[in-house]
Parts: C-alpha cells; sequence; structure tokens
C-alpha cells in the first residue's frame, strides 16, 4: 500500500546502469510484453489475403471489419458475451456477499474454532480445481444443473481468497463504528451491508474486478459442466470453437478478431481500475 | 467489546453461506476424489456404482502398462513445466519490478501497466494469438527470427521444443503478477537499510545481494508458491492447440487427469492422479518452506 510513497534502492551517482541502458531496457521490454497484444488487434483488422502474405504485413493497408463480421456468424458472439457477462457478474455478487459476511465475523467476532476454520477455508486457496473437477462434475450433474449457466454459477458462490481480503480490510474498520450501529439497534446483516461494507469500497471494488476477470476468463469448470451445450457457451469457450478454424494463415484474422472480442472487457475494466488491482495484490502479497 | 456485543454475534448466520458453499463444493469433493482414488468408477454413474477395489488404481498409475506410461508422462511433464516456470518467473519479476521501482528514470508505472495487463487476458486468447505466432512458415516470430539469421524453429510442432513453448507463453502472461508482488516486497524494505550498505562502501551488486534479496525472502517464497499453483493449473493451450502432443511431450497432469477422469470416464484412475498431484504439491509446499526458514538461519 506504500507503493507511491516510498523510494530508495537506486542514486543517480551510483555504479552500475546508465540512464540510457534503463531507458532502453524499459522500452524494449514494454515492446516484447505489448506485442502479442498489439499483433493481436493488428491482424484482426486484415484481409485473409494479407494474413498470407509473406513478407508479412505487420499493418494492414486498408483496415478490414470483415474478420468481426465473419466471427460474429461463426460463434455467435453476442450470445456468448451475454453468457460471459452472466457467469461474471452473477458469481461475482456472490463472492462479494459471501466474503463480505464471513470476512466480518472473522474480522470482528470471537468464537470457538475461529482460527481452525479460517485456515481450513483458507487452504482451499492453495487447491488447484483439477483435484475436485471429477466428483464435482458426478455432483452438478446429480443436481440436475450439467449442461447450464446455473451449473456453472452455483459452484463458486464463495471463495477463499475473498474472504482473505474482507478479513484483512474490516479488521481494519473501528469497533466504534459497529458499537455505535448496534447500540442503534441495527441487525448484524444490516451492520455488514451498511456500515462495515461502505468503510471498505476500495477492497470491495479490488475484490469485483478480480472475481469478474477470473469468471469472465475462466475455462476448465465451464467446458467440463456445459457438455458441448454452446448456447450457454461464455465467449471464452466459444473462442475454442475457433480451433477448427485455427488451421493455416487463412483464418488467421478470423481467430484474432475473436480473441480482440473475448480480451476487450478484461482488459478495458484494468486500464481504468488498475489502481484498485495493484493495491489488493500489494496487500494481500505482503500481510499474507 | 461488551458483554453485549458479544452476545450479539450471529457466528452461524455469517458464516453459512461461506462455508455451505466451500464445504459443498470444495471439501466434499475433496475427500469424494481420495475416496474413488480406492474405487472403481464410471463418472458417467452415480457414486453409488463404485466398486472398492484398494490400492489398485495406484498400481495401474504407476505401473508398466499404458495408463502408468501416460500418467508418468505427464506428471514428468508436469514437473518440467513447473520447475521451469518458477525458475524463469521468480527472477524475472524480481528484475522487472527493480525496473519499474526504481526513480531514475521515467517509464516504470508504464511498463508496469504493459506487464500486469497481459495477466488480465483470458488464456484461452493467450493461446489462441501465441499458437499463430509461433506458426513455423508464417508466424511472426520465425519471420523476426529470420532477420536477425536465426533459421526456421519448430516451436509447437516438435516434440523437443513444445513444452518449452508453452513455459514461454505462460510466463509472458503471468509474469506482470509476480512483478507487482516483488514491487509490494520492495516497497516493505526499510531505507535505512540501504543507507547503512552505502555507508558501508557497498556497490550496487553488493547492495542488491545484501540487502534487497534477504529482505525478498518472504515475498519471493509467496511467489515461488502461488507460481506452482498456477504452473499445474495449464491446461488451456494443451486442450486447444496440442492435446497434449505432438507425441505426449506437452500432455500435463490437469489435461490427462480430465481426459482420463471424464472424457474416458474412468473416475477411480482418473481421482487417483488427482490424489498424486495434491500429494506432490503438499510435499512440494512443504519443501519451500523449509527450504525457506534454512535460508532465514543462515
Amino acid at each position: 500500500m506504500t507503493g507511491s510513497t516510498r523510494r530508495a534502492p537506486f542514486r543517480a551517482n551510483q555504479a552500475g546502469l546508465s540512464h540510457y541502458a534503463l531507458i532502453f531496457a524499459i522500452i524494449a521490454i514494454s515492446i516484447v510484453a505489448a506485442f502479442p497484444l498489439v499483433w493481436m488487434v493488428l491482424s484482426s483488422f486484415k484481409t485473409p489475403a494479407e494474413s498470407m502474405q509473406v513478407p508479412p504485413v505487420w499493418i494492414p493497408k486498408t483496415p478490414s471489419l470483415e474478420a468481426y463480421s465473419e466471427v460474429s456468424g461463426v460463434i455467435n458472439a453476442g450470445r456468448s458475451f451475454t453468457n460471459s457477462a452472466i457467469i461474471a457478474t452473477t458469481t461475482t455478487l456472490g463472492i462479494l456477499i459471501t466474503s463480505l459476511m464471513a470476512g466480518y465475523a472473522f474480522a470482528k467476532y470471537r468464537f470457538r474454532g475461529r482460527n481452525l476454520v479460517f485456515a481450513l477455508l483458507i487452504s482451499t486457496m492453495f487447491l488447484p480445481p483439477i483435484v475436485t473437477l471429477i466428483p464435482l462434475y458426478r455432483m452438478v450433474n446429480s443436481m440436475g444443473l450439467n449442461a447450464s449457466l446455473v451449473g456453472v454459477i452455483v459452484p463458486n458462490l464463495a471463495n477463499a481468497f475473498g474472504i482473505f481480503l474482507m478479513r484483512q480490510f474490516i479488521a481494519g474498520v473501528p469497533d466504534d463504528l459497529i458499537d455505535a450501529a448496534r447500540v442503534d439497534g441495527a441487525s448484524e446483516l444490516r451492520i455488514v451491508f451498511s456500515v462495515v461494507a461502505p468503510a471498505v469500497v476500495p477492497a470491495i471494488a479490488a475484490l469485483a474486478l478480480f472475481a469478474f476477470v477470473f469468471h469472465w476468463n475462466t475455462y476448465l469448470w465451464p467446458l467440463t459442466i456445459l457438455q458441448g451445450n454452446t448456447d450457454d457457451y461464455p465467449i471464452v469457450l466459444s473462442l475454442g470453437r475457433l480451433l477448427s478454424y485455427n488451421r493455416g494463415a487463412m483464418n488467421t484474422g478470423l481467430v484474432m478478431a475473436g480473441a480482440t472480442l473475448a480480451v476487450l472487457p478484461p482488459l478495458v475494466l484494468f486500464v481504468f481500475l488498475q489502481r484498485f488491482f495493484v493495491d489488493s495484490i500489494v496487500s494481500t502479497g505482503v500481510k499474507g | 467489546m461488551s458483554m453485549n456485543a458479544v452476545s450479539k454475534q450471529p457466528v452461524a448466520t455469517m458464516l453459512a453461506p461461506a462455508v455451505i458453499l466451500i464445504g459443498v463444493f470444495i471439501f466434499v469433493p475433496m475427500l469424494l476424489t481420495i475416496w474413488l482414488s480406492f474405487h472403481q468408477w464410471s463418472s458417467q454413474t452415480g457414486f453409488n456404482t463404485a466398486e472398492f477395489v484398494g490400492l489398485r488404481n495406484y498400481e495401474d498409475i504407476f505401473g508398466p502398462l499404458s495408463v502408468g506410461r501416460d500418467f508418468k508422462r505427464a506428471f514428468t511433464n508436469t514437473a518440467i513445466y513447473t520447475a521451469l516456470s518458477v525458475v524463469i518467473i521468480l527472477p524475472l519479476s524480481v528484475l522487472l519490478g527493480l525496473l519499474v521501482y526504481q526513480r531514475r528514470v521515467r517509464g516504470g508505472t508504464f511498463l508496469r501497466t504493459v506487464l500486469f495487463a497481459t495477466y488480465m487476458v483470458p488464456m484461452i486468447a493467450v493461446a489462441l494469438v501465441w499458437s499463430k505466432l509461433y506458426s513455423p512458415t508464417e508466424g511472426p516470430i520465425n519471420q523476426i527470427l529470420a532477420v536477425i539469421g536465426i533459421g526456421e524453429q519448430p516451436w509447437l510442432s516438435s516434440p523437443d521444443t513444445a513444452l518449452v513453448s508453452i513455459v514461454i507463453l505462460n510466463v509472458w502472461q503471468q509474469v506482470g503478477y509476480f512483478t507487482v508482488l516483488a514491487i509490494a516486497g520492495l516497497t516493505q524494505i526499510p531505507p535505512s537499510l540501504y543507507e547503512a550498505a552505502r555507508i558501508d562502501g557497498a556497490n550496487a551488486i553488493q547492495e542488491f545481494f545484501g540487502v534487497t534479496l534477504p529482505l525478498l525472502r518472504r515475498t519471493l517464497l509467496f511467489s515461488a508458491v502461488i507460481a506452482v499453483i498456477n504452473a499445474v493449473q495449464v491446461f488451456e493451450p494443451v486442450a486447444l492447440i496440442t492435446q497434449g502432443g505432438p507425441a505426449g511431450a506437452t500432455n500435463v497432469l490437469t489435461y490427462h487427469i480430465r481426459r482420463v477422469g471424464i472424457e474416458r470416464a474412468q473416475g477411480g484412475i482418473g481421482s487417483a492422479m488427482a490424489v498424486m498431484l495434491m500429494l506432490s504439491l503438499i510435499v512440494v509446499i512443504i519443501a519451500l518452506f523449509a527450504f525457506a526458514r534454512k535460508g532465514n538461519e543462515e
């Protein structure tokens, strides 16, 4: 959290890398890091003929939206976007509610077994999803939720990272504030959502962003539980269906147009709200 | 806190949603995975059809037949993939973190934005883009290499280079996150320690190894654990581009377990593999903590 205030390690008169070497390094690394995404966007505006050309055309001479209109025909992009939005938004809302409530209990209540329950919940943060995938697939099937958006969403409505993040931040909310609300006769649920939540808005924003981006991007679970029901496919799964078109340079434009569409929402969110992402990583990384 | 306040603690109400969801959708399936690993069971049928077979699934996945060969290959591939990812990502994240953190020239924050942006990109899009970048004949990477006189590389299409190619795209996607962690660690180092080192006449390199690196140990431990857990989850590039090939070179555990346990419906065998993955992770994480503690005592 102190990222922007304390800077120290290098001094101008110190031996080591010169200014120019530093500037060169920053520019070179930025180019290498940005190249794949820049190339993706540029390629999405190429005509099939331009994609095929050798030596390659780096910047399309006559930018064309052909690939974009074609991709919406191949994968029903509108429907996929709606599915992604439903999955990401609903899951995020669920995570916010369950994390706020549990985070509040762990931060402000004293009860037997608190540390044990907390440790058990947090341990799930280190469990790769593949370890539980096979029985989970069967369980959700048995509940009749397979091949549906509900089946994609329900198992992810609570997670350890959210509880951890909320506990960290709610611990910093003054007890007096909470006790004052109690004296006023507010119920505990009311206190969580109308006293505590407004006091930890930056943490809520960070968690919402992370959850939204994570569940917009997630692939393994929807692929497993939707069982080929392409009507309910989120955009990342529909992109996977471009695989059959992903042979040879002919379809590069098409594939890149699809990829650009899928990347856009998380990237736009990030560019505008980057501070929240970075702050929350810094706080969980260091205090964790 | 007053007694009145203590009596007003509806612990159960507050914890129920999270505890029930995590219990039902993570702990129950985790225990079921262990239980199923001792059974023969088709994942297309109910749990009640599972038939106890003792340790046979474990004997099979370590045995000489194709089930065992495939698992051992997938396990080795995952271990190599994970080790390479961690060994590349950790030093790179510290280096990039120092570049972002330094104040001598501007552009550090811009670099951080570019690096972290890639972490927001869905892995499936990363896989699609890189499958084109890696394309042997018309792919931009080989085109650029040709300009500087390096011949055509096979990348994803050769058993020798396919796994490393996926490591590279994984590093590209993830390094921004670990850079931000490294920066967080750097901000925690008190400037007074650098001043003290300078008074003792330390140069930049001595400063790095004497002050920066030792004080980043906690951050690096955390980064290593997360990098390991992320690495064993690699799935999209394999499922989408290589399907585990060529010649099994990119068959990694997440892909293999899903293929065996769900697509081939061999739920018991798949579960035994998942248990082995879980045990291996526990061992690796304990080893990382032990390694960090040993460093502390020195």
